[in-house]
């Protein structure tokens, strides 16, 4: 049996896990880490490198490398205004079209761009299915979270992302829940909690109570364009205005705002970001920093969380003082402002005994257990975050499913024809809460044909609305007065169509050769990574003099330093051939010394002594 | 106007062909979910009688026991067709909880089912009524001449407190009117319910759902004047 994970496709990181004997569990690398910076990058022979490796590209190669596309995903080029500053590479598309974002001399959709995360999950997944000695360690399927306050145009794209990669998506889920999913599992807990969820690209807040195993949410809301991303931008544009100043304050020579350095310099502000969550002050390019100094900028992005809770509080029909439980989610919740913010609305420290990066991904892990194994321990109830409606005369909104509706819902609404004999009525669906069809966000133009020729207003049109457990909508249509009951076809005009989806699948096999060959290149780098590493601790091991002196042949330590040299050098080369090589050489180097420390450590441990120092 | 026509009280099972009960959800022969019914109605299908107070707790419950039978979570390896009547089922029960968890919306409901409040009705009282029911006539007048008063006001170039307290007091009436509608309606829906409870003639029961039919359109007057109010005042 093929087996099922969990995804949390992330703005900033990605991760896959899965349920092990009834527990959700995080798939990690050989290094323990299971964050894969969500990250795509191109090179120049084609080859496509997702993760460590395409972040590590942000450096060198820029322009041909995609951070953050989470937040293209469903949009088009109109959503994206001003949303475009200072990133490296180029969006362009049409009004009402896919965003396409350009990666060398390939241009890619969102869901493509996407597919490459989660095909590096995947293989990551079966490459661990296959060392625990599985059988069949093939991953087919998968839950996808994505935010709450994700619109159907966006919930389809991530969907569209997952076929892409050969995924079968079994479900998409709403992060806030997935995290309250997994919380929920060991306490039998009964209550009402509030899941704060501020990523790196997007703002959720959700409210559910929870009783006898069922997760009904209540209501939710949040910022789909709220996160990490924008606090980084915030500084990075503060400091890039300092620089440009007659007398800057940070110091950065040679500094001449390329592609590469403006991401190096992106990167540094993450890092004292980080570093200000543990720390009263850090270093930013040489210039101390206090957190004071950082919550004073961020200070507004932080007040923006604010007001959706209190507008999901009020939807939900409760007060702050109604919350039981308050659960932070989203690597940006390690900011101590946020956790002070948060704790002073609902008046309660907020929990964050789970990882907050990792806890979405095991609740989808855990989504698509009940899935697959009809397990009725625990339901989810999800609700849809966003108004869904028709455009009526005068391009007013006629709302026909309601926010925070608990799915699947349906709604209908009848239509009629204006002329005689019209066979076709043009329907606008939209989502959102504003009055007008200008503020809303447009899911589909689309015309109903098919209608029997009648005279006008005769034809009694019903179009039935349904968005199902995923909160996707799809729209089916009937005519009521003829004695057959009519199904009139419904073609929406937005997002990619089956056929184009089919044809990215198919792309992506032709791809693959070039894929496998960045894969390849990036185990071979892992694997010299993680010699490095050992070889680095026996050398600074308190016990090495010792050995050097006693054990070691003449020479020897010195033909060890030049090999981990050698390493070292073509590390970062895209030459596998030369990484393997060293990589080997080094092995055999060390060989001998890696003998004698094991048989240091197994004396000891014989003679009952410590080998912590080992 | 209560439907006359009874309903079949047996279901045929699509999957095997055995008899189910008409308001059984699942086949007693194969155990298979069937299809949501054609004739169905939001109170039976959560099992509680036709009565506007319900206690909420307990359709809480119920909502809840149904959804653990029908949602689609528990039907993903199952056939087609099965994993249709899932949804279906799924879906109408989430119509129906939200429905009937709301008082207003389970009375505006009730009449509907009851053949008491025509769609067109429902269209007049969602949006803006024309025509102003009897019963409010005098507020409506009053307000209005407050409402003219206050732009003229405004148009004077009067502060925005001195307009805005006049505005004030000029929702008082429609508040004290609406606290008073409530009150009715909840009074008129206990009746009902005490209809219910004892045999009575359909004469008695079309004259109770009028008067909720009038409250109803009244109530959505009401809140659209108050709504009236809350506009000028963000003006």
């Amino acid at each position: 049996m093929s087996r099922v994970v969990g995804i949390d496709l992330g703005t900033t990181n990605s991760l896959v896990a899965y349920v092990k004997d009834g527990v959700p569990v995080v798939i990690r690398d050989q290094d323990g880490d299971a964050l894969v910076p969500s990250i795509v990058s191109t090179a120049a022979d084609g080859a496509v490198y997702t993760g460590r490796e395409a972040q590590r590209r942000l450096l060198t190669d820029a322009n041909r490398t995609v951070y953050s596309v989470k937040r293209f995903m469903g949009k088009d080029v109109d959503d994206l205004r001003g949303d475009l500053r200072l990133l490296p590479f180029q969006v362009s598309g049409e009004s009402g079209g896919v965003v396409r974002i350009g990666l060398g001399d390939r241009e890619l959709t969102p869901p493509e761009v996407s597919a490459f995360i989660l095909r590096d999950l995947k293989h990551r997944a079966e490459q661990f299915f296959a060392e625990q000695g599985e059988v069949d360690n093939e991953v087919d399927r998968a839950v996808i979270t994505v935010p709450a306050y994700f619109n159907d145009a966006q919930r389809t794209a991530t969907r569209d992302a997952g076929r892409i990669a050969g995924l079968e998506v079994l479900r998409i889920i709403n992060e806030p829940t997935a995290a309250s999913l997994a919380y929920g599992l060991d306490q039998r807990h009964t209550g009402v909690i509030a899941v704060f969820d501020l990523g790196g690209g997007t703002f959720d807040i959700s409210i559910l109570r929870v009783e006898g195993g069922v997760f009904q949410v209540l209501s939710t809301n949040g910022d789909t364009h709220l996160g990490g991303d924008d606090i980084d931008l915030l500084i990075l544009e503060h400091v890039l205005a300092d620089l440009a100043s007659p007398r800057p304050t940070f110091e950065a020579p040679g500094f001449t705002r390329t592609s590469e350095q403006i991401q190096a310099l992106r990167q540094a502000i993450i890092q004292a970001k980080r570093d200000l969550s543990d720390r009263e002050e850090t270093l930013l390019l040489g210039v101390p920093v206090t957190r004071a100094q950082l919550e004073q900028w961020i200070a507004p992005i932080v007040e923006r969380t604010l007001e959706p809770c209190r507008l999901a509080l009020a939807d939900a029909n409760l007060r702050a003082s109604d919350i039981d439980e308050v659960v932070l989610v989203g690597g940006s919740t390690r900011i101590p402002l946020v956790r002070q913010r948060v704790g002073e609305l609902f008046g309660r420290t907020p929990h964050s005994e789970l990882n907050p990066d990792e806890v979405v991904a095991l609740g989808a892990a855990v989504q698509a257990d009940i899935l697959v194994t009809g397990n009725r321990d625990l339901l989810l109830l999800d609700v849809t975050p966003l108004s869904l409606g028709i455009e009526t005369i005068g391009g007013i909104v006629s709302k026909i499913i309601l926010r925070n509706s608990t799915i699947p819902a349906t709604g209908s609404e009848m239509f009629t024809t204006a002329v005689d004999n019209q066979t076709a009525v043009d329907i606008h669906v939209l989502q959102g809460e504003r009055e007008l069809v200008t503020d809303n966000r447009s899911l589909a133009r689309f015309k109903l044909r098919g209608i029997p020729p009648m005279p006008a207003g005769m034809p009694r049109v019903q179009v039935q609305f349904q968005i199902d457990a995923n909160g996707i909508l799809s729209v089916t249509a009937s005519e009521l007065r003829t004695e057959v009951e009519q199904t009139i076809e419904v073609k929406p005009s937005y997002g990619l169509t089956d056929d184009e989806v089919e044809r990215m699948l198919i792309e992506s096999f032709e791809h693959a050769e070039a894929d496998v060959a960045a894969r390849l290149l990036i185990e071979a780098r892992n694997e010299a990574a993680s010699v490095i590493t050992a070889t680095e601790k026996s050398l600074r091991s308190p016990e090495f003099p010792a050995i050097a002196q006693s054990d070691l042949a003449p020479g020897e330590q010195k033909r060890i330093e030049q090999a981990l040299a050698g390493l070292k050098h073509v590390m970062s080369s895209p030459n596998r051939d030369a990484i393997l090589q060293w990589t080997k050489a080094l092995n055999d180097a060390t060989q001998h010394l890696a003998e004698v420390m094991m048989n240091r450590s197994v004396r000891a441990a014989l003679t009952g002594k410590n080998v912590d120092g080992l | 106007m209560i439907s006359e026509t009874t309903a079949p009280t047996i279901q045929e099972c699509r999957w095997c062909g055995a008899g189910a009960p008409a308001d059984a959800s699942f086949c007693p022969q194969c155990t298979k979910i069937l299809p949501l019914p054609r004739r169905r109605d939001y109170f039976t299908f959560l099992g509680v009688p036709r009565r506007l107070n319900i206690d909420p707790a307990d359709l809480e419950q119920r909502f809840r026991d149904r959804s653990r039978q029908f949602h689609p979570d528990y039907f993903y390896n199952a056939p087609l067709a099965e994993r249709r009547a899932s949804l279906e089922r799924s879906s109408y029960l989430n119509d129906a909880y939200r429905t009937l968890k709301q008082p207003i919306a389970r009375i505006a409901y009730l009449l509907e089912l009851e053949g008491a409040l025509t769609p067109a009705d429902k269209a007049a009282g969602a949006g803006a009524t024309k025509v102003v029911p009897p019963g409010l006539l005098e507020e409506v007048f009053a307000l209005n001449e407050e409402l003219d008063e206050v732009r003229d006001l405004r148009s004077g170039g009067a502060s925005k407190d001195e307009w805005t307290a006049r505005l004030q007091r000029a929702r008082q009436p429609i508040e004290d009117k609406r606290a008073e509608h409530e009150r009715r309606i909840a009074e008129v829906s206990r009746q009902w319910d005490a209809l219910l409870g004892r045999p009575a003639g359909d004469a008695e029961r079309a004259g109770v759902l009028q008067a909720l039919g009038e409250l109803m359109l009244e109530r959505n007057y009401i809140t659209n004047l108050l709504a009236g109010i809350e506009r000028e005042l963000s003006q």
